[in-house]
């Protein structure tokens, strides 16, 4: 008997997947959705709702979804793979979106992603209600070390948003205790700060929300700041970088080889001083940063005891308390950075995220100054923010990034 | 400084373009041009509707009495028409032309609206964008959320054109 319900579980649940795999308004069933056939169901739609018309007309949903196929996906079901590797294919659009990663959220907006869609968001997107101001009121899921598993299924996501390599056997969990409740659910994870899949999971995230035209705008500009800088550092040979020592928001803790900060080191021109470290954050000998001597030094804010900074905090004394108590490590004053008053400290809002190409901007401009006399990280950061994350925020005005500023 | 004083006429005048300026600050749209046609070809006038910023959408026109239906450049499987009303199915297309037979007068009294399949918003003809958002196309048969509130603009200002040509 209990084998017998199984089996009609399973049939029941092939038959829905089934269905919500066509593509809807596909009359001849090709899985290719022509304009005639899109032409049709409206014709359908309207003739029943105002003319009186008695044949039969497609739902509103199917038809408002098929006119997102038609549009978007070249009226084709769309077979797309995350920064897992995860292959998804998807004959409707997703409409209600569960958002645990912030910083893909960010991105979101920044491709034009209409905040309606969006039916939950992670609590450090509600705790941060500067730079979120559209999100305060949406749906509490926790994050993705604490979710709150019957808010999010409560939301009736259509998918949920992951990080692909931050915290990967949390996402995992998620995913897998939701797929236990609502197995229509579908997972997607992107990381959304990585340079070296920025700009691919920018342009999947428009395909996939429909926010293309979007996507290809923020990129142009992405590029635009990221192509610059590049260019002229082409200009300065391999042996000739600038050795740099960058460390996080705990004392020593540094970049090792293969890390987020340490392929941002280089993409400011940069020669990161422990990329010889396999270890993705080692903690550093201070002994082995006066021997190894850096021109520079970046130290990052905003988390863990020094979350301090960013949008919300318009006072930069804290950074320089950051900056006087690194010169002030003994010894430290034999390091070429130090006696060269080349110190600097940066949030990781500008660094770590999806902002990482402002700080780019600002680490080259503080590598090479006369490299780059006419680049303006803060004018960047400003059309970030107007252009972009369509932000009321003045950048003159208010918060803390960088010091020097 | 004296104000005008405000009549019921000026106050429903203002709520319309109030409504119309607030509903502009969305995408879609569809205007509507009437020109006559020459004398040889009989008392016929030629519609032209400019579909802005609608990839995928509908659009509902009612005929005036007095006039008929005398076809149009729109491809026939994107059209059809039932007594007084034509229904055109949008699918890239920026205009939608079409002939009726009629006195030169009909014009004004054509109305009629759009819907935006991608984005759930509808509106009246004419007027510079949506009236109301995300109810576009919804699944009661016969009556549209979205599409109702825009018919009713619609006959409001229908309503509003008739007496002031009194």
């Amino acid at each position: 008997m209990r084998r017998l319900l199984l089996l009609v579980c399973c049939i029941c649940l092939l038959a829905g997947t089934a269905v919500a795999e066509a593509v809807p308004c596909d009359r001849d069933g090709d899985g290719t959705l022509t304009s005639s056939e899109v032409a049709t169901a409206i014709l359908d739609s309207l003739d029943a709702r105002f003319m009186g018309g008695t044949v039969e007309a497609p739902p509103s949903d199917d038809l408002r979804d098929a006119a997102f196929v038609y549009e978007h996906w070249d009226g084709r079901a769309l077979t797309i793979t995350d920064s897992s590797g995860r292959t998804t294919t998807l004959a409707r659009p997703l409409r209600r979106l569960a958002v645990f990663n912030s910083d893909t959220l960010e991105v979101m907006r920044s491709i034009g992603v209409e905040s309606d869609r969006v039916v939950g968001v992670s609590k450090y997107t509600l705790e941060d209600p500067t730079f979120f101001p559209e999100y305060q009121g949406t749906a509490n899921l926790g994050s993705i070390w604490a979710p709150d598993y019957e808010q999010a299924a409560a939301v009736r996501p259509d998918a949920i948003f992951l990080y692909a390599t931050l915290s990967e056997s949390f996402c995992d969990e998620i995913e897998t205790t939701l797929m236990s409740i609502d197995p229509g659910i579908r997972f997607f994870r992107f990381d959304s700060y990585r340079p070296a899949v920025y700009a691919d999971e920018v342009r999947k995230l428009g395909l996939l929300l429909g926010n293309e035209e979007g996507a290809e705008r923020f990129l142009a500009f992405h590029r635009n700041v990221t192509g610059t800088v590049a260019e002229r550092l082409s200009r300065v040979p391999a042996d000739d970088r600038m050795p740099v020592y960058l460390e996080n928001w705990n004392d020593y803790k540094s970049a090792g080889k293969g890390s987020g900060y340490d392929e941002k080191i280089e993409l400011a021109g940069g020669r990161n001083i422990f990329a010889d470290i396999m270890v993705e954050y080692p903690v550093v000998d201070p002994e082995a940063v006066i021997s190894r001597n850096p021109d520079v030094i970046v130290k990052i804010v905003g988390a863990g005891e020094l979350a301090f900074g960013g949008y919300g905090d318009d006072d930069p004394s804290s950074f320089e308390t950051v900056r006087c108590s690194i010169g002030s490590r003994p010894v430290w004053d034999r390091i070429g950075a130090v006696r060269d008053d080349r110190v600097y400290v940066i949030h990781t809002d500008v660094i770590g995220g999806p902002e990482y190409f402002i700080g780019v901007a600002y680490m080259a401009k503080w590598f090479y100054p006369d490299l780059f006399p006419d680049l303006d990280p803060r004018a960047i950061h400003r059309q970030y923010l107007d252009e972009f994350q369509r932000l009321d925020y003045d950048l003159d005005e208010h918060g803390t990034f960088v010091y020097p500023a | 400084m004296k104000l005008p004083a405000v009549t019921p006429n000026r106050a429903l005048l203002l709520c319309i373009l109030v409504f119309v300026l607030a509903a502009s600050a969305a995408a879609g749209s569809v205007e509507r041009t009437v020109v006559q046609l020459p004398e040889g070809a009989g008392s016929g006038l030629e519609v032209t509707l400019t579909v802005n910023d609608i990839p995928v959408g509908g659009i509902v026109e009612t005929i005036p009495d007095g006039c008929t239906w005398a076809g149009c450049d729109h491809p026939d499987n994107r059209t059809r028409v039932s007594n007084r009303t034509v229904a055109f199915a949008v699918v890239g297309e920026e205009t939608v032309r079409y002939r009726l037979q009629g006195s030169p007068g009909a014009g004004d009294e054509l109305n009629g609206t759009w819907e935006d399949l991608l984005t759930g918003e509808s509106g009246v003809i004419g007027s510079d964008g949506p009236s109301r958002s995300g109810q576009a196309a919804q699944t009661t048969v016969p009556s549209t959320p979205g599409f109702e509130y825009a018919a009713a603009l619609a006959a409001l200002a229908a309503a509003y054109r008739w007496r002031c040509s009194r």
